[in-house]
């Protein structure tokens, strides 16, 4: 034990002891670039090229957020960048007003139209997403070239005012590389928020991170809204670089080459969208060789955009980082104490009431008024053959579907027009039959995701990350991974997934469980561990509510059963007097009449 | 054939650093350099070339002439894009080369805006074709224009339709970006200025598929004549095709784009028996002759102003500085400011203060798909 | 009243462009769940292709435009094996992205080959147009009307009542239930991307006379019929034909007795506020989650 000591408070305080010094070392270097910048002799052509890749960095930083973390697209980023631009460049030219009260207006016009698009597209499909921003991109140019009398029309600004302390132009290249430098830390360490995780769990499965109590819209939003800021402060930046902008600046194609440059750079890290800006700004410049035949630059550039969308999905800099990760092998997890499950007690002695619950299909009656009540503490199954209404039951309970009449009480509330991430801020969890787990993250970084459920009165607020990460570590120690935490979801075995889903589960403290199929697809040594593993947090006190085929695993672990054939409760009560029910056996076995 | 992931970024590798290997490699030698930016990428690609090949020629003669100081011109150029960032990228390359002594800036007024701020800092001079007035109103010394501006354009347009043509009730159609606007606001300017009126003013968005609606409304104004700024010779086509379907057949004076060989082909007989006014006019003076033959022999195509001003700029420089006895920018300047009664092919250069060197404009009429030459209309305020 | 009946002519006549165009988008949609953001560029290929013959090669019209075709049932062949095959376990984002390279690819190449002037090609009839009453009938656009009307009865013919037509629908709607039935699904999304590449390459063919040929002419086509999709509803045949016309009318009265400027702008007001509050399309898809 004493051996492991040292590592538990490195692993405890990661920030006072494994980070800091990259974070000092950051700042050193971003001051190291920023001086360097200041003093260093350019050129107007480097200057100009540097200045280009420093606003630009900006507004891919945005992408990077939206599309990187939480996997929406945007088609309108170069909308955004002239939101910025044009309030910088209208504000200082025609109004008179000061660069920064400039820079602010623009970057909260910018975020208002982000947030109202988003707001209004982001429910449906990631194609209508494309559209509206395609729509938006195309209005905003429109109203930049006809709205004459405001926006100076296709002539544009010339002679934006920069603010007094950057009166030249290699003094501000060194502030927009400092704020590149600042606004970079921000997006670099956003996955590491509570909101970077949510985003991140929204974009490798949404309803997952629904029923872990992510309010997956909200994000989603929240994603466009940032990247929206990032736009219109890199805009900004611009505006005052250039000091002359126009709508042409701002079009389609623009955002366009925004979006390729977070891919080649790679979507993951601002690093790579760094890497993409500065590339995609050179090598144009680099290919003026080309030059003698028009369109044969463009011509290569879109097929080099095909060949790395396919060669190299995860961008450049994401290649570099999966090669350099082959030899890093992953930390092995700390000791953590044992997991604690302290469900809910509020309330009757009934756990979850399920009254007269219904689902409708059109004319289909998946579930038809079924009533159960699961009593607090022990295991309840629900069991029934195929297509009698299960799993459609547990969906409803769940929030996926809405049920068609009929009430859910979990406790004391009523969670029946709740949707899926507020029942788990109620206190439900739940595993899903075909796994899903968010598959770009480690098993730890899963189980955090639980662990971050509001309402887990087991997680401390003061705790901050290393708390978060404390209590993912013990409830995957229970489910016996703890070792692995560290290890990426990809190397795990099926059965182990499945472990790891209920770990998610649990970290969260939930006051019901609900397991769909838990059984199905594990050989008969994993059934046995998992039958294990039920007793045990059963035996803490959280009730479960089971389903599953395997009549093993359900008589041997359930006290209580319900079962549906049809849509309906055909039985209900003490698990052996229930599977002799004989209509619940002519269900099984096909009635001999 | 498979490529590997690996052979991928190995190959993509190579193809980032090749191009920087090339560069080094360049040479220098004892000419006289002048950089040059235009469109050689982008949808103005085919203009770029236009202005390339008149630019060559005139460096072709004032080397055989001579050259500049007695040493040969040398003609850097620099790929726009066909876009803002493009030019102020393009121009400061240009600009960062310090032997390079004078440039020629783009025939696009927005990039010339754009590069304004690149052009006052390096202080040296930069001829251009742009034609937005504001270019040379705007306290920029450097910027020398070889055409005549947008003002010069409506003022003529209005001229020949009201004095020439008799009509005075005009209906103004334009396109909504800079060029089309400034154009269109110069004409209805000079139309009220001299006693017109305006039955219609119809702004379009460049690439429309259909000009139906911009029809009917001038059908219905009742104008009696019509004037144009077109920046696209296909949006300018659909116009002048669906103009005659719709049984429009009032007098019809353009902007340049109107006469130029690309409009006068797609639209066919639809803009036979219309008016241009054209800085570039192969018949209007023996200099405009010259170099309409030289430039045949060359490209192998008629001239047009594309090319004509950037030979101009060219000559212009030559004259300016041999006059000069000196590179030097300040001096310079005030030799092409007093250049006056210079035989262009665009027309006689008579520089004012302001940096303009012309100030009219040719009237040209479409027979049969011909253009041919009308009238000079120049202006002396 | 005479003015409004030729804007309805046009605006129908406009508006048949875009379906056709869209037309192409539903069906690869249909087959692959992605957005081809290459179907202008399709239509603009075809429109040189059939320059190219027609006009630099003086062959004759029709002999072109089997050649012109044969050349895009070829770019569809191409399409699909470089842009859209090695992507296809991807998520759409990445095919989006390479259709937008490609799309890039084919317009530069073209300019790269044919060089940046717009070209003319001759329309099918030797007549312009006829005057009915007040209005005239550009022959160009009632060519469009007709062909969109044939194509769109041989489409559903082609789906209904043909075995290749029924295997092409299974397969857009369960990949894995079609193969498991036998049907080979690769091939069916050959097959789709070849008729998509054909539809496009008429649907340019037929407006080149109109709008001239020229690098541009297929994006800003495409991007119209984007929001003529999304108007009739993502995945349905009747519903891009539908949001096609609608379209095209609404711009054209838009431009009349609005803005002409703004003209553009109207397509995509129309396309937001129809994501807004009817997101399902005229028809409707079912944008229902799954669990």
């Amino acid at each position: 034990m004493s051996v492991e000591a040292p590592v538990r408070t490195a692993r405890r305080n990661p920030l006072r002891f494994a980070i800091a010094p990259a974070h000092v070392g950051y700042f050193v270097l971003s001051a190291l670039v920023v001086v360097l910048v200041s003093r260093a002799t350019l050129d107007g052509y480097i200057l100009n090229i540097l200045m280009q890749a420093a606003t630009y960095s900006v507004a891919v930083f945005g992408l990077s957020v939206v599309l990187g973390l939480c996997g929406q697209i945007n088609l309108a980023q170069a909308a955004f960048f002239g939101i910025g631009a044009y309030a910088v460049g209208l504000g200082t030219v025609d109004y008179g007003l000061s660069y920064w009260l400039c820079l602010v207006i623009g970057t909260l016009a910018a975020v208002l139209a982000g947030a109202f698009l988003g707001m209004t597209t982001l429910r449906l499909g990631g194609h209508y997403l494309a559209m509206v921003t395609i729509s938006f991109q195309q209005i905003v140019t429109l109203v930049m070239i006809n709205a004459i009398g405001f926006t100076h029309g296709p002539d544009g600004v010339p002679r934006i005012g920069r603010p007094a302390l950057f009166q030249t132009s290699q003094s501000y290249l060194a502030f927009a590389v400092a704020a590149l430098a600042v606004i970079g830390y921000c997006v670099w360490h956003l996955k590491d928020t509570r909101l970077g995780r949510a985003m991140r769990a929204v974009r490798d499965n949404e309803l997952a991170a629904s029923v872990a109590g992510i309010n997956v819209y909200r994000t989603k939003v929240a994603a466009f809204a940032i990247s929206a800021v990032l736009g219109g402060l890199g805009g900004g930046l611009f505006a005052g670089g250039f000091t002359y902008v126009s709508p042409d600046q701002f079009s389609f194609a623009e955002s366009i080459v925004f979006l390729t440059m977070a891919l080649l750079g790679g979507v993951a890290s601002p690093i790579g969208a760094v890497i993409g800006t500065g590339l995609l700004i050179l090598i144009p410049e680099w290919l003026r060789f080309l030059k003698s035949v028009p369109g044969l630059y463009l011509a290569i550039y879109g097929i080099a955009v095909i060949l790395i969308i396919v060669f190299m999905p995860e961008g450049i800099w994401g290649f570099v980082t999966s090669f350099l990760s082959r030899f890093v092998k992953p930390v092995a997890a700390a000791s953590v104490p044992p997991l604690v499950l302290a469900p809910d007690r509020t309330g009757t002695d009934m756990v979850l009431d399920v009254k007269a619950l219904s689902k409708h299909f059109g004319g289909l009656k998946a579930v038809d008024q079924v009533d159960f009540s699961v009593r607090r503490g022990g295991i309840h199954a629900l069991i029934g053959p195929n297509g009698s209404g299960k799993t459609t039951t547990l969906n409803v309970i769940s929030g996926l579907y809405r049920a068609t009449s009929g009430n859910v009480v979990l406790g004391e509330t009523d969670i029946t027009n709740l949707s899926p991430h507020r029942r788990t801020w109620a206190g439900l969890g739940r595993t899903f039959q075909n796994i899903r787990l968010f598959r770009s993250m480690t098993a730890l970084e899963n189980v955090v995701i639980g662990a971050e459920r509001r309402g887990n009165s087991l997680v401390a607020a003061s705790g901050g990350y290393a708390a978060l990460e404390e209590r993912a570590l013990a409830a995957l120690d229970f489910v016996g991974l703890g070792p692995r935490a560290n290890e990426p979801i990809t190397r795990f075995s099926y059965g182990h997934q499945r472990l790891i889903e209920i770990a998610r589960a649990l970290a969260a403290n939930p006051t019901l469980l609900l397991l769909d199929e838990p059984a199905a697809g594990l050989n008969s040594t994993e059934k046995r561990a998992l039958h294990d593993l039920l007793e045990r947090i059963a035996a803490q006190g959280l009730t479960i509510l089971l389903i599953d085929h395997d009549m093993t695993l359900v008589s041997g672990a359930a006290q209580h059963i319900t079962v549906l054939n049809f849509g309906k409760r055909i039985a209900d009560g003490e698990s052996m007097g229930v599977l002799r029910h004989p209509d619940v056996v002519s269900a099984y076995l096909g009635t001999e009449t | 054939m498979t490529i590997t992931r690996r052979g991928f970024s190995a190959a993509l590798g190579a193809g980032i650093a090749m191009p920087a290997v090339w560069r080094s490699a360049s040479a220098q030698g004892a000419t006289i350099k002048i950089g040059m930016v235009l469109p050689v990428t982008g949808p103005a690609a085919d203009s770029g070339r236009y202005a390339l090949i008149g630019a060559k020629l005139a460096i072709e003669q004032v080397n055989k002439a001579g050259g500049i100081l007695g040493k040969q011109i040398e003609l850097i150029t620099e790929d726009d894009q066909t876009t803002n960032p493009g030019a102020v990228l393009a121009f400061s390359k240009l600009a960062s080369q310090s032997d390079i002594v004078a440039f020629l800036g783009s025939i696009r007024s927005t990039q010339n805006h754009a590069m304004a701020p690149d052009i006052l800092k390096t202080a040296k001079p930069v001829m251009f074709g742009g034609t937005d007035p504001a270019l040379t109103h705007m306290g920029n010394q450097w910027l020398f224009r070889c055409r005549p501006n947008d003002s010069y354009s409506g003022r003529v347009l209005a001229d020949f339709g009201m004095k020439t043509l008799g009509k005075k009730n005009w209906a103004i159609v334009h396109s909504t970006d800079a060029f089309g606007t400034a154009g269109g606001k110069a004409l209805s300017e000079a139309i009220t200025k001299g006693g017109g009126t305006i039955a219609i003013d119809q702004g379009y968005a460049n690439q429309s598929q259909d000009f139906t609606p911009v029809v009917l409304a001038v059908k219905q104004s009742g104008a009696d004549i019509l004037g144009s700024y077109f920046t696209f010779e296909n949006d300018l086509g659909i116009f002048a095709r669906q103009l005659r379907q719709l049984g429009v057949n009032i007098p019809y004076v353009g902007s340049p784009s109107i006469v130029n060989v690309v409009a006068t082909k797609l639209a066919g007989p639809a803009l036979y028996n219309t008016y241009g006014v054209a800085d570039y006019a192969e018949e209007s003076s023996d200099a405009s002759k010259a170099f309409g033959k030289a430039y045949r022999d060359v490209a192998k195509a008629a001239p047009d102003n594309q090319a004509s001003w950037t030979y101009d700029a060219i000559t212009i420089l030559a004259k300016a500085m041999n006059s000069a006895k000196t590179t030097e920018p300040k001096a310079v300047r005030d030799a092409i400011l007093a250049i006056k009664g210079h035989p262009g092919a665009e027309g006689e250069y008579n520089f004012d203060q302001n940096g303009d060197g012309l100030h009219g404009y040719n009237v040209v009429k479409n027979e049969k798909g011909n253009i041919v030459f009308d009238k000079h209309i120049e202006f002396t305020d | 009243m005479d003015i409004a009946l030729q804007l309805l002519f046009t605006g129908i006549g406009i508006g048949a462009v875009y379906a056709l165009v869209a037309l192409g988008f539903v069906l690869i949609f249909r087959a692959t769940n992605v957005v081809n953001f290459a179907q202008g560029e399709f239509s603009m290929v075809a429109a040189f292709l059939m320059v190219v013959c027609a006009v630099d090669l003086e062959l004759p019209y029709w002999l072109s435009f089997l050649i012109a075709l044969g050349g895009m049932a070829l770019l569809g062949m191409i399409f699909n094996l470089g842009v859209y095959y090695p992507l296809r376990h991807r998520s759409f984002l990445p095919v989006i992205i390479s259709t937008i390279g490609a799309s890039i690819f084919l317009a530069n190449a073209t300019l790269a080959l044919y060089g940046p002037q717009p070209q003319v090609l001759p329309g099918w009839f030797e007549t312009p147009g006829i005057q009915v009453g007040p209005v005239y009938l550009d022959s160009q656009y009632l060519l469009i009307i007709a062909v969109t009307i044939v194509l769109v009865a041989f489409q559903y013919w082609f789906f209904e009542h043909t075995l290749i037509g029924k295997k092409l629908q299974a397969t857009s709607q369960d990949k894995e239930m079609a193969s498991l039935l036998g049907i080979p699904v690769a091939r069916m999304i050959m097959i789709t991307f070849i008729y998509s590449a054909l539809i496009g390459g008429i649907a340019g063919i037929l407006v080149a006379p109109v709008l001239f040929v020229s690098i541009q002419m297929g994006s800003s086509i495409a991007l119209k019929a984007f929001a003529a999709t999304i108007i009739g509803g993502f995945g349905d045949v009747a519903g891009a034909i539908i949001g096609g016309l609608a379209l095209g009318i609404i711009e054209t009265f838009g431009a009349a007795y609005i803005s002409v400027p703004y003209k553009d702008g109207f397509a995509f007001l129309v396309l937001v506020l129809f994501l807004i509050f009817r997101p399902q399309g005229i028809f409707g898809e079912r944008v229902a989650e799954k669990a």
